[in-house]
């Protein structure tokens, strides 16, 4: 019954995802997606007792819950981005494109993985959404700021995806991934703001002085 | 014991550059250290293949086998040159006043961090792991890809981060499924490396396939396949030259060796058969897309980018044909154009200061503005399209020679003729560089001795493999060969 809730919440909060046209509303349903991860990986945790598990789920917490999301803001809040996320595609059609990602997941989850255990490819086919909708993300907004959360967005689709399949990745992999995934963003806020002071803006559609 | 030392000389020299204030004394230092490492390298290859090339592993951390030890030894000979090269480079840049001393130890700091993540990338046992140092190899090479801070190398180094970060992300899923199916399938909850390989025998083929396409394309993407390599020609071309030898050189060759380990761990359950044409695909791609863009540069480091696209897809293409010898000639060809690209670039990093730009327009009579550069860029040119006697003549007759054992005719005709476009615009565009009248703009200058003995330690790899190839270095392809192979 649990997982069914937080599994449907995460796929809501992707289709959020995909139809938010300003940037705020992006990070915000990016922090509510980690929020989902977080209690996904917490009920994990008390369903197998891994004291890793809940050492992971800390690291969630603090580090895509609270650091990332907040990263992201200030960064917004410093450069003073248009609010507006520059959509390539409009937000219905993405939405039936990311209703399309859904229903080709559950189609390969179904016909290649072979998964028995319906939480299992309930949390696989979610998890396969994200990766796809973190992409699409990255292709159709202008805004650089909408590739970094694409990014961090298939980022958290991989990682439900080694806890639906894999039952986690062994434990000192996921530290060094967070580790990455913390540097990663710090080094990309460094280039939003060198891309912002000397574009004075952060779009990416208007980068294209290198050609051929 | 010593490997593990080796690896962590860079640090050693990350920490020194702190602390040395003038900018000869570090350039001299750091490149001192890559000489020790080479060395030490070379000591360690020795006593390995005289053990009979029995992977070394460590701790449980550090895995080393032959493979292994063929990248490790053309990251150590190409990172020894573009230190060499950087000493006078760098300070060049501080006496035309275009970076401050302090910016210089930064990058001398950035330059051994980025070869130490790519040094580690080979030792390292864990599967996982080696993802994340390659991860590292990007985040840590952006910063030297934007080093001027201006809007074309800040661009380049945006899209170099985003691009490869997706194609690596790509890789991480498909190193869940080979994670997914060894745990259930073989009952290895591991992602060490001697453990995975044991188990890899009862692997679902069906999701070794999966898993192996996003592995091969994310990897690839980092490797500078086409149709994936959109970042690479802006990125070499925006780096500063000596960076742009060791990513030309180094970093693609790196993504090789993860996108290999990962052929060789589904060798068993799906059979070579199945990556090698996804080799080949990406090569035939590569091969064709280089091709054509060769011929329309007019930036000389976007030439040579798109020149490392060409040779990085007849590579690809040399593994595609593994069962008919190409894998040894692959990783021949590999390690010949890492020696001779590194030159090519380090001819241009010379050509465009002489000329203040990229653009081959302005550059003219390099020979007589930058007589020694110059030489070595008109014969680096002749090795680079892969005339005898210089090493690449090698393995690419070898290559070739892999495609007609094959019986791949119509392959083998699409190769040649797209070889030959690249071979005619390479020329056509360089010779214009190097010979003709010097326009009375440009100065002749004095090139800095560092330059000249980068130059000459390359040049003697370029001629010695291509007149004769040495037995223990022969003996290192072999073992790799058979490993790959599985046999």
């Amino acid at each position: 019954m649990m997982i069914n809730f937080l599994l449907s919440g995460f796929l809501v909060v992707t289709f959020l995802l995909v139809i938010a046209k300003r940037v705020t509303a992006l990070i915000r349903a990016f922090m509510a997606q980690a929020i989902f991860l977080f209690l996904y990986t917490l009920y994990m945790g008390f369903s197998q007792l891994h004291m890793e598990l809940f050492i992971v789920c800390g690291l969630i917490l603090v580090l895509k819950v609270i650091a990332i999301p907040f990263m992201l803001k200030r960064i917004v809040r410093r450069i003073n981005v248009e609010e507006d996320l520059g959509l390539l595609i409009n937000p219905q059609v993405s939405m039936v494109i990311a209703l399309v990602f859904t229903y080709l997941s559950y189609i390969f989850a179904r016909h290649t993985m072979a998964l028995t255990d319906f939480a299992h490819s309930a949390a696989f086919i979610v998890s396969l959404t994200t990766v796809c909708v973190g992409f699409f993300l990255m292709v159709s907004r202008m805004k650089a700021l909408s590739q970094v959360i694409g990014l961090l967005v298939m980022e958290n689709g991989i990682f439900l995806a080694a806890g639906a399949i894999a039952g986690g990745m062994p434990f000192f992999v996921e530290i060094a991934l967070f580790f990455d995934v913390f540097v990663f963003i710090i080094i990309l806020e460094v280039f939003v703001y060198k891309v912002n002071r000397l574009f004075t803006h952060i779009d990416t559609s208007k980068m294209k002085s290198l050609k051929g | 014991m010593l490997i593990a030392t080796i690896i962590f000389i860079p640090i050693l020299l990350t920490i020194l550059s702190s602390f040395i204030k003038k900018v000869k004394i570090l350039g001299m230092v750091n490149a001192f250290g890559y000489l020790a490492l080479l060395a030490a390298f070379v000591f360690f290859m020795k006593d390995f293949l005289a053990k009979g090339s029995s992977a070394v592993s460590l701790w449980g951390w550090i895995y080393v086998d032959s493979l292994s030890v063929f990248f490790l030894f053309t990251t150590a000979v190409v990172s020894f040159a573009a230190s060499v090269y950087s000493i006078g480079y760098i300070r060049q840049e501080v006496e035309n006043s275009e970076i401050s001393v302090r910016k210089a130890s930064g990058y001398f700091q950035l330059f051994n961090l980025f070869s130490f993540t790519m040094l580690m990338v080979p030792v390292l046992n864990n599967l996982a792991l080696i993802w994340i140092a390659i991860e590292m190899t990007t985040l840590i090479s952006a910063f030297l890809v934007g080093f001027h801070n201006v809007k074309e190398s800040i661009e380049a180094a945006w899209k170099y981060i985003v691009i490869c970060s997706v194609g690596i992300a790509f890789a991480l899923l498909g190193i869940i499924f080979f994670y997914y199916t060894s745990s259930k399938d073989a009952g290895v909850k591991s992602l060490e490396w001697a453990s995975m390989l044991s188990g890899s025998g009862a692997f679902d083929p069906k999701i070794v396939k999966l898993a192996l396409i996003f592995i091969l394309v994310g990897f690839g993407t980092k490797a500078g396949l086409a149709p994936m390599h959109n970042w690479l020609p802006d990125a070499h071309s925006q780096a500063l030259s000596p960076v742009s030898g060791l990513l030309s050189g180094v970093l693609i060759k790196i993504s090789l060796y993860a996108m290999l380990r990962f052929v060789m761990l589904a060798n068993l359950s799906v059979g070579y058969a199945f990556s090698a044409k996804i080799f080949v695909f990406f090569g035939i791609v590569s091969i064709v897309i280089a091709g054509a863009f060769i011929l329309v540069q007019k930036d000389l480091k976007r030439l040579l980018a798109y020149s490392t696209v060409e040779n990085i897809g007849l590579v690809s293409l040399a593994l595609g044909l593994g069962p008919c010898g190409g894998i040894f000639a692959g990783l021949l060809q590999a390690f010949n154009h890492a020696v001779t690209k590194a030159l090519m670039f380090f001819c241009a990093g010379e050509a465009v200061r002489a000329y203040h730009g990229n653009s081959m327009s302005r550059m003219q009579g390099m020979i007589k503005v930058a007589p020694f550069a110059g030489t070595a860029m008109f014969l680096g040119l002749f090795a680079l399209v892969g005339m005898p006697p210089f090493s690449i003549f090698v393995s690419k007759l070898m290559i070739l020679i892999s495609v007609f054992n094959g019986k791949h005719y119509l392959l083998a005709a699409i190769i040649l003729a797209f070889i030959a476009m690249a071979f005619a615009g390479l020329l056509h565009h360089i010779s214009k560089v190097v010979l003709g009248n010097k326009p009375n703009a440009a100065q002749v200058r004095k090139e800095p001795l560092s330059a000249k003995i980068a130059l000459v330690f390359l040049g003697i790899f370029i001629l010695w493999f291509g007149l004769n190839i040495p037995k223990p270095f022969f003996d290192l392809l072999v073992s790799c060969e058979r490993l790959i192979l599985g046999t």
